[in-house]
């Protein structure tokens, strides 16, 4: 194990005890990039090389001088008796959807492809500030549209840690390998409809999915702003719960950031969890998706391995002392897919429209003296086919005909499916539940290639995820083991407003019970790739 | 020949004249700024950056809503208007579509006859069918083949109100806005100067055959950038169309633009259908809650407005429409005019003949404002009294009113000072009048052969002699006798 496999309270435990210098992490994370990452994603890759597909292709811009820099600053202020903050020299990724003054904040898009941005995102400040090393940008899916990372304009695309002819996820999968692979300690990433919970899941690490306007959207490149939530990942609870004190709290930059007091995570995770009452839901045991002929909907049971690990985590958590409720209702979850279709493409269209060959970013190099032929050769040539579906669909459903018939019924399912939460978290209620256990996706990590291309079935990967984003409850996704083909297997507790506390306890509780598992013994096969790591 | 009457509604964006701009801490006011000086991430639409709003701007926008008695929505909503321009920064400006701050509200417009004498004619009832907060976008300019753009602009808080189709006249479409620019600076809200664009007014014009009840197709005048100019540009298109009508064309939905330098409209555009600005709920900010108690407060600052001040000036000071007008011009003036007239407790007509005559011209003539006068309301009062009791004269106490802007000093002091009381001895002015009718021979044979104007100048005489300080009435009496 080396330095840049410890979990982060720990690293910054050692580097506030003077054990090891912030230097010193830094060093280690930079020599595991080396290893196992690869070559950083481009907009002009030439082919991708047998060699390519052995490495996981974590990050677009490793930012190795300013964490260099971050570094130095945090070991003066050690030698100088100063307080570096509570992630001194934690290693951190920063999904490449995030604004960082001086660097190229892409969105892995070729329209943002050379833009460098003049300001910090308020999320990414806190962490600053905290003492963590701003280790570099991580891949993601063209503008987060994605569940693979397959459709970053950066290849090439990041691979999983486990199983590198698999996906990562997405659309934080840069985020949640370079975490797995030990480059670094956390990340941040996003979640609109389970951009982290999903990836998390696929690289066996935990991602939070905070209440929405519990951390501050300040300098997250928009997707669909009613719905996205910045949020942490991590190996362990701890390391969340850590993470997530810092970045969360009202902002002055962002008037739907929540002004509700941030409680001290890390104090809530030591807690029992007797007496806690969990959820199972029939309605998140199986899939409903559209048949494409008939348009009628079609339900398939998620995976039997996908189901027993739930129902063996509600084991651990009953053996825990939680009361495990059975058959609760979720009724409007198999519809959080087609309203989060319109709901965030509507969005998305609207802010896409910013991308217009103007101000910053591409523009198309055709001469021209019309402006409107200007655009259209300038969105034409650097949006990727990801960003032009949604537009597309975007502006068809909100186009002054079609508004009521798609945008305004789905904000009314969205409100009936945060009723279905509402009941069910209803301390006066027939089921009073602290939190809700479910898969976090249908499947384990697909094969790459495997479904890019066909984004509706990518898109009915969200389906377990998305009801908690229409809702604005916070979910988070933790590993519970393997499935037989060795890739790792997440489920999801989803809780009330503001129950991140919670949740993060439950999670830990379960982290602990679970301590001596084998299946926690194994590591990524990316970090035991023979001559590869000292 | 059909006599045909015009139909007038008028587009108005009022620029608030808040420190900061609407969602970001950029400096609104540019006018002496170099182009994108005043600019940050967040107006110039960066990624990633969100809106925050300027309670301030809503402050503002209640005050106007109240004084137009428009409802207030306790909750309203701003939305996205998505379009491509160069200078929106977003590809959408944030604005009030379909719940905005203010609903509905009016506003009664005293109609002057022709005499100029604002004596009202007649009232019209001006409907609001719009009022809403939003931002406003950057400037474009096009130059050396280039299109240059200034975002300083970007997010500039702007109040949009729109009239009902209630004006009949170019006329009263200048006094709509001769009024609403009163009114906005009375409170406070907007510099409100057209020719700067804190003021800005698109007209919609039709016109239909007189006692018809119908409105037919209109068009939209645009860039007019003073109240004469667009007094103009209507009366010129409500012209155009009735000759076109008379011709036997149709009028068509069109765009035009005043071209100021030539006096004369331009078509820009035919209207094509509607654009569709895909309008929905702009996800990056709150609703807006207006609670009770915030609207208290902020009427706690709403002046008495200018139309009901200057009805009650010609009741309560028996004041004419004229002079109630003039004193109601200006929010300031009316507090000066009132409080030296409650200090006066008199004739309210002669405080307002003195306001008028004398302090509005050394505010014109100085170019200054009420407030940077030296002079307040109890000393205008301490010299009308002193003229009323013969202390001085009258034209003593206009001099007065300068030398105590100039001195700093007050007026009974000067004339302690300056020895300008009065000479009301009438021995004094008695041997004055004898001296000068002994050394003026010629005047006086005359003035004794019937050449009677020749009075005025020996008053003169005798006032000059008596630096100007004999009463002027008892000179004349005393020349009267002695030229007996």
């Amino acid at each position: 194990m080396d330095l840049c496999d410890y979990p982060a309270y720990q690293l910054a435990g050692m580097v506030r005890q003077r054990e090891v210098s912030a230097n010193e992490v830094l060093d280690s994370a930079l020599k595991r990039i080396s290893f196992v990452d690869g070559r950083s994603g481009c907009i002009d890759p030439g082919d991708i090389t047998p060699e390519d597909k052995l490495k996981i292709h974590a990050f677009i811009t490793v930012t190795s001088d300013l964490a260099r820099t971050q570094a130095e600053a945090v070991d003066r202020k050690i030698a100088k008796g100063e307080d570096p903050g509570e992630l001194a020299g934690v290693p951190v990724s920063i999904k490449d959807i995030f604004c960082v003054r001086g660097t190229h904040s892409t969105a892995a898009s070729k329209i943002l492809a050379n833009f460098t941005s003049p300001y910090t995102a308020t999320s990414v400040s806190r962490l600053e500030e905290a003492g963590a090393l701003i280790l570099g940008k991580a891949n993601l899916d063209e503008f987060t549209y994605g569940s693979s990372n397959e459709s970053s304009a950066f290849q090439p695309s990041p691979r999983n840690p486990w199983n590198t002819n698999h996906v990562p996820g997405g659309s934080s999968g840069g985020s949640t390998a370079s975490v797995a692979a030990g480059e670094a300690a956390l990340s941040l990433g996003t979640d609109t409809a389970g951009s982290i919970r999903q990836p998390a899941a696929f690289c066996g690490v935990v991602g939070m999915k905070p209440t929405y306007g519990r951390v501050s959207r300040y300098g997250l490149i928009a997707f669909a702003s009613s719905l996205d939530c910045p949020g942490p990942v991590a190996r362990t609870a701890h390391d969340t719960a850590m993470m997530l004190k810092i970045i969360a709290g009202v902002d002055p930059h962002d008037s739907t950031a929540a002004n509700v007091p941030v409680e001290d995570y890390l104090l809530s995770l030591e807690r029992e969890i007797k007496g806690k009452r969990i959820g199972l839901s029939p309605d998140y045991f199986r899939i409903t998706f559209p048949d494409p002929i008939s348009g009628t909907f079609q339900q398939q049971p998620v995976p039997g391995e996908m189901e027993q690990a739930v129902r063996h985590s509600a084991e651990v958590f009953g053996r825990l002392g939680a009361q495990i409720i059975e058959d609760v209702p979720m009724p409007n979850t198999p519809y959080g897919i087609p309203a989060y279709f319109v709901i965030s493409r509507v969005e998305a269209a609207s802010n896409l429209h910013r991308y217009d060959g103007v101000k910053y970013g591409y523009r198309t190099p055709e001469k021209t003296d019309d402006l409107r032929h200007m655009y259209r050769r300038t969105r034409a040539e650097a949006f990727g086919l990801q960003p032009k579906l949604r537009i597309l669909m975007g502006m068809y459903v909100s186009a002054a005909q079609y508004s009521e018939q798609y945008y305004t019924r789905a904000l009314k399912v969205r409100s009936m499916i945060r009723q279905d939460f509402d009941a069910i978290f209803d301390p006066g209620g027939k089921y009073r539940l602290d939190a809700l256990l479910t898969p976090t996706t249908p499947t384990t990590a697909f094969r790459m290639d495997a479904l890019y291309g066909d984004s509706v079935l990518m898109q009915y990967a969200d389906q377990l995820t998305v009801p908690a984003n229409h809702a604005g409850v916070p979910g988070i996704s933790f590993p519970i083991g393997f499935d037989d083909q060795g890739l790792p297997i997440g489920v999801q507790l989803i809780g009330p407003d503001f129950s991140e506390g919670l949740l993060l306890n439950m999670v830990h509780a379960f982290e602990m019970e679970t301590k001596a598992d084998p299946w926690r013994q194994v590591r990524p096969t990316i970090i035991k790739l023979p001559g590869k790591q000292g | 020949m059909t006599d045909y009457e015009a139909i007038i509604g008028l587009e108005t964006h009022i620029q608030l004249n808040t420190q900061s701009k609407i969602f970001c801490a950029c400096k609104t006011d540019s006018w002496y700024d170099p182009p994108n000086t005043n600019i940050c991430p967040v107006c110039t639409g960066l990624p990633g950056v969100l809106p925050v709003l300027n309670q301030k701007a809503v402050e503002k926008a209640l005050l106007l809503a109240f004084a137009m008695q428009a409802e207030i929505r306790p909750v309203s909503y701003f939305d996205r208007k998505n379009y491509f321009y160069p200078d929106l920064p977003k590809g959408y400006q944030i604005t009030q579509y379909d719940m905005a701050i203010a609903k509905g509200g009016f506003i009664d417009l005293p109609i002057p006859d022709s005499s100029g004498l604002s004596t009202t004619s007649y009232v019209r009832h001006i409907g609001i069918t719009k009022l809403h907060l939003e931002e406003d976008a950057g400037k474009t300019k096009n130059a050396n083949d280039e299109r240059q753009i200034d975002f300083n602009r970007c997010g500039v808080p702007l109040v949009e109100m729109v009239t009902g189709p209630d004006l009949r006249s170019a006329d009263e479409a200048a006094q709509y806005l001769i009024r609403l620019r009163q009114l906005l600076r009375w409170l406070g809200v907007s510099e409100a100067d057209m020719e700067k664009g804190h003021l800005r007014c698109d007209a919609n014009v039709s016109i239909r055959p007189a006692g018809t009840d119908y409105l037919n197709t209109k068009t939209e005048i645009k860039n007019v950038n003073s109240i004469e100019a667009v007094r103009d540009a209507i009366d010129k298109e409500i012209n155009r169309q009735v000759r076109e009508t008379n011709a036997g064309h149709r009028i068509e939905a069109w765009t035009l633009e005043w071209d100021e330098d030539h006096s004369v409209l331009k078509k820009m555009r035919s209207k094509e259908t509607e654009a569709d600005y895909r309008y929905f709920r702009e996800p990056d900010l709150l609703a807006l809650q207006i609670e009770d108690a915030w609207i208290n407060e902020v009427l706690s600052f709403q002046p008495e407005l200018p139309l009901a001040r200057r009805q009650r000036f010609i009741n309560e000071y028996h004041l004419p429409e004229y002079d109630a007008d003039i004193l109601t011009n200006d929010r300031g003036i009316s507090e000066y005019f009132e409080a030296a007239a409650r200090s006066y407790q008199g004739d309210g007509k002669k405080v307002s003949n003195w306001i008028m005559n004398e302090i509005l011209r050394i505010l014109r003539e100085r170019n200054i404002q009420e407030n940077d006068l030296f002079l307040r309301p109890t000393d205008l009062v301490e010299i009308i009294r002193m003229v009323d009791k013969g202390v001085i004269n009258s034209s003593t106490g206009k001099a007065l009113i300068e030398k105590v802007q100039e001195t700093q000093m007050k007026p009974a002091e000067i004339v302690k000072s300056e020895n300008l009381a009065q000479v009301n001895d009438e021995s004094t002015i008695q041997a004055a009048c004898e001296e000068v009718l002994k050394s003026n021979p010629n005047e006086v044979a005359s003035y004794k052969a019937g050449k009677l104007t020749l009075m005025g100048w020996f008053v003169g005489q005798v006032m000059r002699k008596t630096q100007g300080k004999a009463d002027p009435s008892i000179v004349k009496s005393l020349l009267e006798n002695l030229l007996k």
